[in-house]
């Protein structure tokens, strides 16, 4: 079967039946209180049609059983047929008007696309009959009610059964041939018992399809025995079965797309999304409105538009109370019509760029329990014509199991050739986590086979595709060929994590409360059970508008003859679905107070204790106390409560430790059971802050954060540690180093007696200062380091230095004092000047110590660089009793390493000065700067073993110089770290 | 091409050489600079104190070093080159080199083992004179 691009008087028939409809739309909405001004009104329009009653034998259903020929029982049938036909379809269109913008015409275009196509079908016969383009190119109000007729008609029975909206019956004939007929409410309910009246809406389909199939059946066997009997009089009535029996929530769950309680917009993108695979599973093309057709639909919407208003004028009649209504609704719908047929193309034209089938294979609805996802689901592929095979939790959901059962479904045609494909319905994928988990990767394959044969796919020719699409699905066995609708409760279930990105989410909004309060009433109205909207209302807040919950618990009390109490609500509540809320409800729970309007005390106490088991049931149905109290931490100081004494804050950090020292003993002692102690702390807690506004909650980050921080900051000292002479880390732990001697040692490092001048301006006593503290600084391998310009605001704060980069402290030891961001310490900041004379000095310093240290390991090559200088050292080894002259000594071969000129100066001045070396000593050193540290030294040494120590050294280096060679080991590598700790560092 | 090799084993005892082989270098003293000959580089002694392993002392420096003999897997010779003054055919034989086997080496020293210090003399003085 081909689809072509539906020409201009197709599309003009379309319309002028599209805008027909939307008057008649109008039953939907009053429907359900007023009853009998809509019936008065069909009887009005339709006098040949008996009052509608649903149960009874329908004798004369218009099933053609063993007919010969298809059409011919079709016109037989016709006049009767039709007006309850047409009826029925008037309860399937959508509420023309309900919907807002573009999305409303399409599930009219759908609709007409399928009559078309069902036209199309039986062309061989009704073609000829009915000419299409000549009864749209009259196009007025007659002829459309002629083409309302027809499609009806051929929507009754049909050779395929997708064209058949609703239930269908397949029929087959003696000559083999296999028809579906259609199942219209109304025909059910052409003749029937007045008893069964109170429970009958004429239009909806008013009893379950379950009913209605096992009534057909019984039907169709009434048929053959009447058939074979050849009278109708000893037909007996087939007994309504009970009905009561049955769940309510079953009996009066939507049966069409019009009568689903969930959001509309979702709703109609559901189904969108479920017609994007018309192409890929039907085989037909999506049609692409071109700029003709457009301006057609433009040029005719005016004059639909006054048929419209002799429609108006023709309901006024017939109903006067709501003719203002009307003609405000249809000036409303003339002034969309551009946008519309705009929005048409707009949405075909994105659809069109869609090659085969919808971009996201998957389509993911999420949303609380009770809200009709399932339901949706279910009727939404049911009116695409879809048969639904729902897997659910119940069912085996292994991995290897639901493979199979998933290809079986998505690719494999029905064995019978022109029965319904297939729709997948995963209900509650996010169940059970280690079976959903089997399932999720299953379709993820299948969704990522599918990207990857889409590449050669797209440059194959429309015309081309269909023939090719069957042998494709043979080659490619693990391609997605069928539309997969998967159903969770919670959408950031960790097993859901990679399905969310690949399939289309829709998020369920809650219904509101009225529009669940209507229905409830509606169905209380049917079921004779007597309620006020108030308890309704509570009921429906109650269970946060599941209307599963509401509707056994409304059947529940029903059935035990009880009144709904507005305030046993709970108690008389008997069970919600078992869900597990997110940790974000959780504290939103915790944090937020119910708003108690009405009620005196007495209830207000109720809805207390409501709300604590409410609350507990929450706290210890989610478990995770460590975290929830985290986020209780983090979030409540946040809140704006009333405190003004702090009581309040007091009390909850009170409570917060308890719970703290709680779990700790818990985790422990491993007592798990003592975690019950938990929740009612919990909800102490949220007595005493929980507010009415909407709290603002993040997810808790500081404790992480902070362990982080942590972790660095003892690797830090850590490093630092290690950095140190072992003479001062030993004394020293990482721990009484924070606690006890950063403030002070900092208070040392930046004192505020030292000027940054140069060096020989100061004062002798600023020398020693400096000397000092530049000592301190070395031992404490502390340094000053130019800071990379990462962060900005440390610039900023420093903004008195930022034209120069600013120096800070190398191990950052400042930090341990600053506990906040914006925190400063009062600490003094040395000038940047100050900062790096510092530096200078501290480099210095440490070369100099390094040098000292290898020349009394005797290892530095440098110290014997010339021979003249054995000789000095033979007159110091004269000298060496002196204990003035040794410091010097020392001074030298401090020196000695660093510049050979030095030495040579220093063993000079040794030479020729024998004791008063004190006046070379400031006058001739060559660096002023290290004068500080000479000086210093000759004080520090003017111990013996030192004294003894060196001249051991001169000695060495005297014996070792009369050896003209030497031999060198060369040492093998290990990966041990080997640091040199000297038993002299150990003891000073 | 023929190499001649001329050895004189059967005239008379084909010397037998050694090799010492060190872990490490032996240096000069940065003040001697590059003229190394005369230098003495040790001590080498042999000192057969154990009855099985003959062990040796190579002191250099203030370094001493022991060590064991090792026989070598492959013995080396150890050549001389030398141009080739044969009277017989002058013209011919010119410019052939003549090779002279001055040692055969069958043995290395190996001194493997860090290095003892020597504890020179004036330090033990120095200590007693501080005690």
């Amino acid at each position: 079967m081909e689809m072509d691009v539906p020409g201009a008087e197709e599309l003009e028939w379309l319309e002028s039946n599209a805008l027909l409809l939307p008057e008649e739309g109008e039953y939907d909405e009053e429907e359900y209180p007023p009853e009998e001004g809509l019936r008065a009104d069909r009887g009005d329009r339709r006098p040949d049609l008996s009052p509608p009653n649903v149960s009874g034998a329908p004798r004369d259903r218009p099933i053609p059983c063993s007919l010969p020929d298809i059409s011919r029982p079709l016109i037989t049938h016709q006049p009767r047929i039709d007006p309850e036909n047409h009826a029925g379809r008037k309860r399937l269109r959508p509420d023309a008007d309900s919907g807002a913008g573009c999305s409303t015409a399409l599930p009219r275009e759908e609709e007409g696309g399928n009559k078309r196509r069902a036209m199309e079908e039986e062309s061989d016969e009704d073609w000829l009959r009915h000419p299409l383009p000549k009864d749209a190119a009259a196009g007025a109000a007659p002829e459309a009610d002629v083409h309302v007729l027809d499609a009806a008609e051929e929507k009754t029975i049909s050779r395929f059964a997708w064209e058949i909206e609703g239930e269908c019956l397949p029929v087959t004939g003696p000559g083999g041939e296999r028809v579906y007929a259609k199942m219209t409410s109304s025909a059910i309910g052409v003749v029937g018992s007045k008893s069964a009246a109170a429970k009958s809406t004429s239009g909806l389909l008013s009893e379950p399809i379950s009913v209605l199939n096992k009534r057909l059946e019984e039907d169709a066997l009434a048929k053959a025995l009447q058939e074979s009997f050849g009278s109708q009089d000893n037909q007996t009535c087939p007994a309504v079965p009970a009905v009561n029996e049955q769940l309510w929530v079953e009996k009066y769950a939507p049966s069409s797309f019009t009568e689903l309680l969930s959001d509309e917009q979702t709703n109609r993108e559901v189904l969108l999304w479920l017609k994007q695979w018309d192409s890929c599973v039907f085989g037909s093309q999506i049609r692409t409105t071109t700029d003709d057709v457009l301006s057609a639909l433009r040029r005719h919407s005016s004059a639909i538009h006054q048929q419209k208003f002799a429609n108006n004028k023709f309901f006024a009649k017939n109903n006067g109370a709501s003719v203002k209504s009307q003609n405000l609704n249809s000036s409303k719908v003339g002034g969309r019509e551009t946008s519309f047929s705009k929005g048409i193309n707009n949405l075909w034209a994105k659809k069109s760029m869609v090659s085969n089938s919808p971009e996201q294979k998957v389509l993911l609805l999420c949303g609380p329990p009770g809200l009709g996802k399932t339901t949706l689901a279910h009727v939404a592929a049911k009116h695409c014509g879809y048969r639904v095979v729902e897997i659910n939790a119940s069912d085996d959901r292994s991995a290897s199991s639901i493979e199979s059962k998933i290809l079986d479904v998505v690719q494999m045609n029905s064995v019978m050739p022109d029965s319904k494909p297939k729709c997948l319905v995963i209900d509650e994928i996010d169940g059970a986590l280690g079976d959903g988990k089997g399932t999720v990767d299953v379709i993820l394959k299948m969704v990522a086979a599918e990207k990857n044969c889409n590449s050669d796919k797209g440059n194959v020719t429309q015309g081309a595709q269909n023939l090719k699409a069957p042998s494709k699905r043979g080659h490619k066995p693990t391609k997605l060929s069928r539309p997969v609708i998967c159903i969770c409760n919670d959408l950031y279930a960790p097993a859901l994590r990679q399905l969310r990105q690949v399939a289309k989410v829709y998020m369920f909004a809650q219904p509101t409360v009225t529009r669940i309060v209507n229905r409830l009433k509606y169905i209380c109205n049917r079921e004779g059970f007597k309620t006020s909207t108030i308890a309704l209302s509570a009921l429906a807040e109650y269970t946060e508008c599941d209307i599963r919950s509401c509707l056994n618990t409304l059947q529940f009390l029903h059935k035990k003859k009880e009144v709904l109490n507005i305030l046993e609500v709970d108690s008389q509540v008997i069970g919600q679905k078992d869900m597990s809320r997110s940790i974000l409800d959780v504290w939103k729970e915790v944090f937020h107070k119910k708003n108690m309007k009405r009620g005196g005390k007495a209830l207000k106490g109720r809805i207390g204790q409501k709300d604590m088991n409410i609350l507990h049931s929450l706290i210890s149905n989610r478990g995770e106390y460590e975290l929830t109290l985290d986020g209780i931490h983090e979030n409540f100081l946040r809140l704006s409560y009333h405190d003004p004494l702090m009581r309040k804050t007091v009390k909850c950090l009170d409570i917060l430790g308890t719970s703290e020292s709680l779990l700790q003993y818990v985790f422990r002692t491993q007592q798990m059971s003592l975690q019950a102690y938990q929740p009612p702390l919990v909800i102490t807690m949220s007595h005493l802050i929980s507010q009415v506004g909407k709290p603002n909650i993040e997810w808790p980050k500081n404790l992480q954060r902070c362990r982080a921080m942590l972790v660095e900051k003892k690797d830090l000292l850590k490093a630092w540690q290690n950095n140190l002479s072992p003479s001062i880390s030993r004394h020293q732990s990482i721990q009484s180093f924070v606690e006890d001697i950063v403030s002070p040692l900092l208070h040392i490092l930046s004192s505020p007696n030292l000027r940054p001048v140069a060096l020989h301006l100061l004062s002798e006593r600023e020398k020693d200062d400096l000397a000092q503290l530049v000592d301190t600084m070395v031992a404490y391998s502390i340094t000053y380091k130019n800071s990379k310009p990462e962060p900005l605001e440390k610039i900023l704060r420093h903004g008195t230095s930022a034209d120069a980069s600013p120096l800070f402290l190398d191990p950052p030891i400042d930090d341990f004092v600053k506990f906040k961001q914006g925190y400063q310490s009062e600490h003094s900041e040395l000038s940047l000047a100050m900062k790096q004379v510092l530096l200078h000095e501290v480099e210095k310093h440490r070369i100099l110590q390094d040098s000292v240290s290898k020349s009394l390991n005797l290892a530095t090559e440098g110290s014997n660089k010339n021979e003249a200088s054995t000789k000095t050292y033979a007159t110091e080894v004269n000298v060496m009793n002196n204990p003035m002259q040794t410091p010097v000594d020392k001074s030298c071969k401090q020196k000695s390493p660093f510049s050979q000129r030095q030495k040579t100066d220093c063993t000079a001045r040794i030479s020729s000065s024998g004791m008063n070396f004190k006046a070379p000593v400031t006058s001739n050193k060559p660096s002023k700067h290290s004068s500080n540290f000479f000086d210093r030294f000759r004080k520090e040494s003017g111990m013996d073993s030192k004294n003894q120590i060196a001249n051991f050294q001169k000695t060495a280096t005297i014996e070792r110089d009369s050896r003209p060679l030497l031999f060198k080991y060369n040492e093998g590598f290990t990966n041990a770290v080997k640091r040199p700790v000297k038993i002299r560092d150990l003891l000073l | 091409m023929q190499i001649k090799v001329k050895c004189n084993c059967g005239e008379g005892q084909c010397p037998e050489w050694a090799i010492v082989e060190l872990q490490g270098i032996v240096e000069s003293q940065p003040s001697i600079g590059n003229q190394l000959q005369g230098l003495e580089i040790g001590r080498l002694c042999c000192s057969s104190s154990s009855s099985s392993q003959v062990s040796y002392t190579f002191t250099v420096g203030y370094h001493e070093l022991s060590g064991s003999k090792m026989a070598l897997k492959k013995p080396l010779l150890v050549l001389k080159k030398k141009k080739a003054a044969d009277g017989d055919n002058s013209v011919l034989n010119s410019s052939e080199v003549e090779l002279q086997v001055i040692g055969v080496i069958r043995h290395k020293i190996l001194f493997k083992n860090r290095p003892k210090a020597l504890i020179s003399k004036p330090q033990v003085k120095d200590k007693k004179i501080a005690q």
